[in-house]
């Protein structure tokens, strides 16, 4: 018996045509920190906290963790660890990636170059080690130190931040697919491109879909991030071994189209998802510059320095950065006097830092809810590179955020719940059916009305 | 004449409904996809294989409808709402069979398969119903419209290719209203079976996906007119 009316042809041009007319006003679009837009992101409240833990010796089992953190308001467990999943060994773990599906979240290690794949979706309470891969180095061709997990429709794209042969900082991006087997690697430029000298250094990666456009940033090899941060700024020598490059790539090609010379480690990279916006932006670690990536009237990519964080010649070491659903915020912290600033980006050419709150001795992390009402941040940069004695706090604060003032919500420390250094976070929720990507829906009316409007 | 009236109310920022008659440019594209050829697409995983029902009922490994031709796959179910899912790879879909059916050298090393996962309403009469004219034999390119006998026949599928689907549900009793949340992807599998590129909403943008179909045919010695 037929119960479901067919979908024809014109019911189905119909229902696309209202959508891509419809626009995008009503949708929603998130930041969630650094999400890839191809992962479904959490609109409403996030009930979890998943927190990438180094281990320390002598704090608890000394080893690497990833810690589950309670943050329903209406739990009864909220602001609390409810799970520590270690993974044996220090690994010099740094940052998390979501899978396209948000089922996995993937992890890695600096030092060793181990990845874990945690399922967080079975129980998104007790995530369980679903996967280690061992192989990545030599999968690569030599790569190491697996950096940005950036998930795209079957794939992840891991950032290398080394390699194997002098351990500089010469690197490549490295594809896997979903099953974790490897599939691509694909070398940083060191060539000159457009007048730019490559250096072959890497850091993170963003991608503007709408735009095929991707762009990665640099650091430095493994070195330099695994010495000890006093004796590297005193080590000319290594100091110059640095990125100072930010690349624009063809995602669809995976081919670099532009270098732009942005000295001094430019780091986190993050798109505008306002509707359109055309802009990504990152900030330098050792210059403390701001710089936003605009296309111009003739849709070349341009790099333009937009602001100055602190006073330079203090090095307030800008680290991660949390821009706004909408664009027009971006939170920036600096590690060394543990403080957090927020910048108006109503125009990103010409950002303001409005607003500023010491969160502790240090800090580095920062991730903000889709309403932007909730502020996370952590502690940890490196092990070698976290201060010592009494100013080496390791913690997850949560404040909220009314647009003036950060109110602290709960505080977790982790030397006292012997956890160890608090890293990268990612959120999570139990039910995951009515996420969608960042641009799921109507939120590509181009694409809609070609499909709907002409035959080619 | 349906997608030139779509154009025109689309332009005017109208809702849907009947439209007047008359040519409307093509809207532009947010970028120049690259040209087909000048890039080489990643060998991301073997497509999944798995039991189908074809719209006769006859049963039939998936494997048959995803190697020998570059295959473009997605999953559906024919009650879907979602204009940003089935609906619009609908008609990307079509748009493809059209513009590829102008190209007789192309035409016949292509195809388009629809596979439902809803095996318990899309049964192969209603799929027959859903695929209408699309999928007519002698059409110069192939499209299958497929579905399963079972949801255990459907699981190893999905899993293989990575496609999430939820059921909705009543909250108050927990039966199920008849529709599904699902992200939509739309897999291009080469000749050899292999999956090399997955689309989204995203990134599902109708002149990239042809540049990517003439991109795996001309790794074979194809040249696109």
């Amino acid at each position: 018996m037929i119960r479901t009316p067919p979908l024809s042809l014109k019911r189905a041009a119909i229902a696309v045509a209202a959508a891509a007319a419809l626009g995008t006003s009503a949708l929603p679009r998130a930041d969630e920190t650094s999400c890839s837009p191809f992962t479904p992101l959490i609109m409403g409240q996030e009930e979890f906290v998943y927190v990438w833990t180094l281990g320390v010796e002598g704090v608890g089992d000394g080893s690497d963790k990833l810690v589950t953190v309670d943050v329903n308001p209406k739990s009864k467990t909220y602001g609390k660890v409810i799970a520590s999943l270690s993974v044996g060994g220090r690994n010099e773990v740094h940052h998390l990636g979501l899978s396209d599906d948000r089922r996995y979240l993937w992890g890695g290690g600096l030092d060793s170059s181990k990845i874990f794949v945690f399922d967080i979706h079975s129980d998104p309470a007790k995530p369980r080690l679903a996967q280690a891969i061992d192989d990545f180095v030599e999968k690569s061709g030599g790569i190491v130190g697996p950096h940005t997990f950036y998930a795209t429709p079957g794939r992840m794209i891991i950032t290398g931040l080394s390699n194997n042969r002098d351990h500089g900082g010469t690197t490549a991006h490295v594809v896997y697919n979903n099953q974790g087997k490897h599939v691509q690697t694909v070398p940083i430029p060191t060539a000159e491109i457009g007048g730019v000298q490559g250096d072959g250094y890497n850091y993170d990666v963003a991608i503007n879909p709408a735009k095929n456009a991707m762009i990665s940033t640099s650091f430095t090899g493994w070195n330099n991030y695994m010495m000890d941060l006093g004796k590297l700024v005193k080590d000319g020598e290594a100091m110059k071994r640095f990125g100072n490059t930010t690349v624009m790539w063809d995602y669809k090609a995976m081919k670099p189209i532009k270098i732009f010379n942005t000295p001094g480690a430019p780091l986190e990279a993050r798109w505008s998802w306002q509707r359109g916006d055309n802009w990504a932006v990152t900030t330098a670690a050792l210059t403390s510059k701001i710089w936003v990536f605009r296309q111009d009237g003739k849709g070349e990519w341009q790099a333009h320095e937009v602001g100055t964080i602190g006073d330079p010649a203090q090095i307030p070491l800008p680290v991660d950065i949390s821009l706004t659903r909408d664009g027009k915020g971006l939170w920036i912290n600096t590690f060394m006097d543990g403080t957090t600033r927020y910048w108006d980006f109503s125009d990103p050419m010409k950002p303001q830092e409005v607003y500023t709150k010491k969160i502790g001795s240090q800090v580095n992390m920062v991730s903000q809810s889709y309403d932007g009402k909730r502020v996370y941040f952590t502690s940890s940069l490196l092990a070698n590179w976290d201060k010592k004695g009494a100013d080496d706090e390791q913690y997850l604060k949560m404040y909220h955020w009314d647009g003036k003032a950060l109110k602290e919500g709960f505080t977790i420390d982790f030397y006292k719940e012997k956890l160890g250094r608090a890293h990268h976070m990612k959120f999570q929720v139990r039910d995951m059916s009515k996420l969608k990507p960042l641009h799921a829906a109507s939120d590509n009316p181009e694409s809609l009305r070609m499909a709907a409007g002409t035959e080619r | 004449m349906l997608a030139l009236a779509l154009a025109l109310l689309l332009h005017a920022g109208a809702t849907a409904a009947d439209a007047g008659h008359g040519a409307a440019p093509p809207a532009p594209m947010a970028f120049v996809p690259p040209a087909p050829g000048s890039y080489e697409l990643m060998r991301i995983m073997d497509a999944a294989d798995g039991r189908v029902l074809d719209t006769e009922g006859r049963a039939r490994d998936l494997s048959r409808y995803t190697g020998g031709k570059v295959t473009l796959l997605s999953f559906v179910y024919s009650s879907c709402a979602d204009a940003a899912g089935c609906p619009y790879a609908y008609l990307v879909f079509h748009q493809l069979q059209s513009r590829l059916a102008r190209d007789p050298q192309l035409a016949g090393q292509v195809r388009l398969v629809s596979l439902s996962f809803d095996p318990v309403r899309d049964t192969p009469e209603v799929l027959a119903l859903y695929a209408g004219d699309q999928a007519r034999p002698g059409r110069a390119v192939e499209w299958a419209f497929l579905t399963t006998a079972s949801v255990k026949d459907l699981l190893p599928i999905l899993d293989g290719f990575g496609q999430d689907v939820f059921l909705d549900v009543d909250p108050a009793s927990g039966a199920h209203l008849g529709t599904y949340s699902h992200v939509l992807k739309v897999f291009l599998i080469d000749r050899d079976r292999t999956v090399r590129e997955v689309y989204t909403t995203a990134f599902l943008m109708p002149d990239m996906v042809y540049n990517d179909i003439l991109t795996l045919l001309m790794e074979t010695g194809a040249k696109p007119e």
